[in-house]
């Protein structure tokens, strides 16, 4: 690997890494309300449908969650913090989804206590595709949160692996 | 009507290819940043900075290709960058992965935000996807709780 200048002060920029991140973030979470903004927000009927269609996924996901802890009590508690995320992100989609109302799913059991794991990346890695779809069809503010939900969950099931 | 549709189509580009050039600016950051990274670490454990760098690069290099399509001046990567905090460590280098993993998952997540064609949301979910597999492991190595992140790229709700 080849030696890389140390930061210094003299000739170096005194750009942070993260500055032009930062500005990105700032946007998204003040909003904008430019009439441009307002129509990228706007979403139509089929736009719409889809998102309430993520919100059933990600309510599948939540309860894959809770069947796989049940067949295997061990994996459970490991997998506690991550089951929590899915419960957060399901929050997010439910306030971006007018109309979603909690519903009772079933994701189906895992096979055995000794494949619940297998069984549980498998539900995982089906969401994080299935939310990585919606999004591209998706603009605006509802894309940032499928996205970001879709990538959150390929950490899952790298973490799960 | 025609115009008005023009005009409102062109400053949807715009708006996207400015996300995007603060999303090259963020891949620059984090091309020179892995280097920083590397040489922070035990040359038997360089293999993941090498290939986050390589990602990165590929990436930086697609988005200079589709600015350049839309005769959009690319921005150049800056000579160097401040560090938030001295790498004297591998634990020290780790978690400057995990602030260069972060850093673009924020600037891809506002592409997404911006973006007025699937394609450039194909790129950015990619490119996203990429950080947040990636800062995992780097979170892990760093010896951070949690490891994944619900809503990477996202401000908190």
């Amino acid at each position: 690997m080849s030696s890389l200048p140390p930061p210094g002060p003299r000739g170096f920029s005194r750009r942070t890494l993260l500055a032009t991140s930062a500005a990105g973030l700032a946007l998204l979470a003040a909003g904008c309300t430019s009439s441009r903004t307002e129509q990228r927000e706007r979403v139509t009927g089929e736009q719409a449908d889809q998102l309430l269609g993520q919100v059933g996924v990600q309510e599948t996901l939540v309860a894959a969650y809770t069947a796989a802890g049940a067949a295997d009590p061990g994996l459970a508690g490991e997998v506690a913090e991550l089951a929590a995320q899915a419960g957060e992100q399901l929050a997010r989609l439910r306030a971006a989804a007018p109309g979603a109302t909690p519903s009772a799913v079933s994701p189906g059991s895992p096979p055995s206590p000794g494949e619940a794991r297998s069984w549980l990346r498998a539900q995982v890695a089906a969401a994080a595709t299935s939310h990585a779809t919606a999004c591209v069809n998706q603009s605006g503010a509802r894309a940032a949160l499928l996205g970001s939900i879709s990538a959150g969950l390929r950490g899952q099931d790298g973490r799960l692996a | 009507m025609a115009d008005d549709g023009a005009d409102e189509g062109a400053q949807d580009l715009a708006a996207e290819n400015a996300a995007l050039g603060l999303a090259l600016e963020a891949a620059h950051a984090a091309v020179w940043g892995y280097g920083v990274v590397g040489a922070a670490l035990e040359p038997g454990a360089r293999g993941a900075a090498g290939s986050a760098e390589a990602a990165h690069r590929d990436v930086r290099d697609r988005v200079i290709t589709l600015l350049a399509e839309r005769s959009v001046e690319p921005a150049p990567a800056e000579g160097a960058y401040a560090l938030p905090f001295p790498v004297l460590s591998a634990v020290d280098a780790a978690t400057l992965a995990v602030v260069l993993e972060d850093g673009t998952a924020t600037a891809w997540v506002r592409v997404l935000d911006q973006a007025a064609g699937s394609g450039t949301r194909e790129l950015a979910l990619e490119a996203l996807s990429g950080a947040e597999v990636r800062a995992v492991g780097w979170r892990t190595a760093a010896g951070q709780t949690p490891v994944t992140r619900a809503l990477p790229g996202l401000p908190p709700g």
